[in-house]
């Protein structure tokens, strides 16, 4: 629905942290690409998790490149919302669909 | 640790880096834009230097060493880089430190005399050797030829034609960094004019992978006037193990270089690389002597310097028409 502008990031390299970078694509739809220090048992999760929220902001045309390095849940979440955000240059965001 | 952005122009802190990368035993590059510094104790126990996209003079001291500072300069890095919307970057550092920057989202390209690597963050090499593969000719003898061509004289003009004689199909690249007094636009322009009738030619319009401010940074240090050896290797490795097997290239031609002593060892030392026992097929050298006008031969520099003192009846023997209609406009233009 929402194209994305720009392209942004949000996060660090530095461990327990993620580095999480939105850009525009040319295909419809939420396209992810992981890397992370601990992707072998938990790589589906964090993906599945990225796309989730992503969905719930109702991105679409974009490619959220994602370097991880063992973030926990909550903050791969607000890495993506954020970065998301950044690339719609949205300084106001509506609050309720964060949560 | 407090990480600060120092821009180079900045002479005094950049003095304090370069003797910061001194201890590292890393040379401070002349091309580089900004740096990242971190600090302890108002001392410099980090930094790393952006340059066009870039990522060099990447050095952590001794002392903070294996506290992830690393991953934090990255980061500051990489922020900085991307802000300004280069978003494929390339990346210099020394052999020993691959594991460290592929945890930053680096991946292994080539490697010179096992001093120094490049890695890449998109791998988009993969993308153009596909691409090449679609280009590939087959036939016995496969030249190739790469030139900057500032701007495109009948010399550049013989060795083409002198290549396509010998050779099955001849690719040609064209050097794409904008460093050079003719823009690409203009050089490209006027190789096409220029080769219009030579059919067993494919051109390509170069790429970071072959002579670019990547492969090869020094290239385009002009002031130095010295080609790093080092460098000369990586962009020659690339050639001979990225590029030259997907065309299938056997030969690679090269204009003599009677003059220039740096030019001539580096036609030397591309002989030496391109023929080293390795796993990718070897490529045959080939030099081939200067066309002279006047006793003089021609080149390109020639040229320019014809065209600052306002020579042009002279230049019209030098280059092909449409070499010499474009100068022409150039002249008339600024003298204007």
């Amino acid at each position: 629905m929402s194209k994305i502008l720009e392209p942004a990031h949000a996060g660090t390299l530095e461990s327990s942290d993620v580095f999480v970078r939105v850009v525009p694509s040319e295909h419809a739809g939420i396209e992810v690409e992981l890397e992370s220090s601990v992707s072998e048992i938990y790589g589906e999760a964090i993906e599945s998790l990225i796309k989730a929220t992503a969905e719930a902001m109702e991105a679409n045309y974009v490619r959220i490149l994602v370097q991880d390095k063992g973030a926990l849940d909550y903050v791969i979440k607000a890495r993506v919302q954020t970065a998301i955000l950044r690339a719609r240059g949205t300084t106001n965001p509506d609050w309720s669909l964060l949560s | 640790m407090i990480f600060s952005e120092v821009p180079s122009t900045n002479i005094t802190r950049v003095q304090k880096i370069k003797e910061f990368l001194e201890k590292a035993d890393l040379e401070i590059s002349e091309d580089i834009e900004t740096f990242v510094i971190a600090k302890e104790d108002d001392v410099i126990v980090a930094c790393g230097g952006l340059s066009g996209k870039v990522l060099k003079n990447i050095a952590i001291a001794e002392s903070v060493r294996g506290e992830g500072v690393a991953l934090s300069l990255m980061s500051e890095l990489l922020k900085i880089a991307y802000s300004l919307g280069r978003d494929e970057l390339f990346l210099f550092t020394k052999p020993m430190y691959e594991d460290v920057f592929e945890s930053c989202g680096f991946k292994y390209i080539e490697q010179a005399n096992h001093q120094v690597i490049l890695m890449e963050n998109r791998y988009n090499i993969d993308a153009y050797k596909k691409r090449l593969r679609k280009l590939r000719q087959s036939g016995d003898v496969i030249g190739s030829i790469v030139m900057n061509a500032n701007p495109f004289t009948l010399g550049h003009r013989h060795l083409v034609e002198q290549a396509c004689l010998r050779s099955y199909w001849v690719h040609l690249f064209v050097v794409k960094e904008d460093a050079s007094f003719f823009s690409f636009e203009d050089r490209y322009r006027l190789i096409c004019e220029g080769l219009a009738d030579l059919k067993n030619l494919t051109i390509h319009e170069g790429s970071d992978y072959i002579i670019s401010k990547a492969t090869f940074p020094t290239y385009f240090i002009k002031d130095k006037r010295c080609i790093d050896s080092l460098y000369t290797e990586l962009d020659l490795n690339i050639f001979r193990n990225h590029l030259a097997p997907e065309l299938g290239i056997t030969h690679r031609f090269v204009g003599e270089e009677p003059l220039c002593v740096v030019t001539n060892e580096y036609n030397m030392q591309m002989k030496k690389i391109l023929a080293k026992p390795s796993a990718f097929p070897s490529i045959e050298v080939i030099e081939l002597p200067r066309i002279e006008y006047n006793h003089e031969p021609i080149s390109a520099s020639r040229v320019r310097k014809l065209m600052k003192e306002g020579r042009l009846e002279e230049i019209s023997h030098l280059v092909p028409s449409s070499t010499y209609r474009l100068i022409q406009t150039m002249i008339s233009t600024t003298s204007h």
